[in-house]
């Protein structure tokens, strides 16, 4: 069995069926999934910033709007295409609600930047896990496109 | 930077962060009764994405607490307790039987005042070494996946910078299970600042 490899904060990584990939341990950051069930290609980039400062950041993979097209033209590059490719969000929480009266909802910003950028490059949603408070990690199986969640104390979700 | 002023700053941060952390164990072991030791603190300058890693991985459920200093001095400060070493607590202060995935409201909000005790001396500690007021956000906690705790400081941090200097001082019961670390995430006007009240020349 190949070694399940991770997506951290600020990172692309697109494999092919049958090698699983995760994203663990997302608090306000967002997993952006995509996968093209033709090529069984899944991608993950791990955002943790809504709005990148400038159209030309040095590290576009850890905003929402850089990185989520990002993802894309690398999806297109290694051969999907973009009537196939299917787009899971998971992760956007709000983990520390109490600080809400000066500190921003990250969770939140990031999730509604992701569905913009999603809209406007027409990639279709077909299912989310975000926002509320909770931490999650998640599971992409390339074989189905299946995303597992796991939380630290809930049951398995499977979107 | 070079290898030796680089070196310096390490250990001036790490002399900082051992005072702010001296002070907060002490309040913590008289508040659970229990002997504390504080370890070395170690500090890394690492990028964003291998924070969690440093710290044993993003997977790990742990107990954390935070604060975001919102005056001169700007950092987030977190104290994380491995799962059983916050039940131990949480036990001991609620004299009850505490289950993780359903914290009642007063074990959640016995969880956020240890943390706002620590937190506090810590800052006291520090704010009196390099005589500058801190003023922390009121704090607070949640139990997660230690990935998820770290989020909203490392996105704090990180709308400015991809590397980050984390300070993590770690501290254990002498007689009893219990351990814990307290992590500072200053940033880096911050680490300038701070640097040059400790009487490091800037190189």
């Amino acid at each position: 069995m190949t070694e399940l490899r991770a997506v951290g904060i600020g990172q692309i990584i697109i494999v092919r069926a049958p090698e699983p990939l995760a994203c663990i341990g997302l608090g306000s950051c967002v997993a952006v999934i995509m996968y093209d069930p033709v090529t069984k290609l899944g991608g993950i980039v791990h955002v943790l910033l809504p709005k990148a400062p400038t159209n030309n950041p040095d590290n576009p993979e850890k905003y929402a709007d850089t990185g989520t097209k990002k993802l894309l033209q690398e999806m297109l590059t290694r051969g999907a295409r973009k009537e196939r490719i299917i787009a899971k969000l998971v992760g956007g929480a709000q983990m520390f609600p109490g600080m809400n009266l000066y500190v921003k909802d990250i969770g939140k910003a990031n999730c509604a930047e992701v569905w913009r950028v999603l809209h406007e490059l027409r990639v279709k949603v077909v299912a989310e896990d975000i926002e509320g408070s909770r931490g999650r990690s998640a599971f992409l199986d390339t074989n189905t496109g299946r995303v597992t969640i796991k939380s630290a104390f809930a049951d398995k979700r499977i979107i | 930077m070079g290898d030796d002023h680089a070196g310096r700053v390490l250990e001036t941060i790490r002399e900082f962060a051992n005072i702010g952390a001296g002070s907060a164990a002490t309040a913590l072991s008289s508040l659970l009764d229990l002997e504390l030791m504080n370890e070395v603190t170690a500090c890394s300058i690492l990028p964003l994405a291998n924070v969690t890693d440093w710290l044993g991985g993003p997977e790990q459920v742990v107990a954390g607490s935070y604060t975001q200093l919102c005056g001169d001095l700007k950092s987030g400060i977190l104290v994380i307790l491995p799962e059983h070493s916050a039940k131990t607590l949480l036990e001991h202060l609620t004299k009850e039987e505490v289950d993780f995935s359903n914290l009642t409201n007063i074990q959640r909000s016995a969880l956020k005042e240890v943390g706002n005790i620590c937190l506090c001396w810590y800052l006291i500690a520090v704010s009196k070494m390099v005589n500058i007021d801190m003023i922390p956000s009121p704090p607070d906690a949640t139990v997660d996946l230690l990935g998820a705790v770290l989020d909203m400081p490392l996105a704090t941090l990180g709308a400015k910078v991809d590397t980050v200097l984390a300070v993590h001082t770690c501290f254990k019961g002498i007689d009893r299970e219990f351990e814990g670390y307290f992590l500072m995430l200053p940033e880096e006007s911050t680490l300038r600042l701070i640097l040059d009240r400790m009487g490091e020349p800037k190189g």
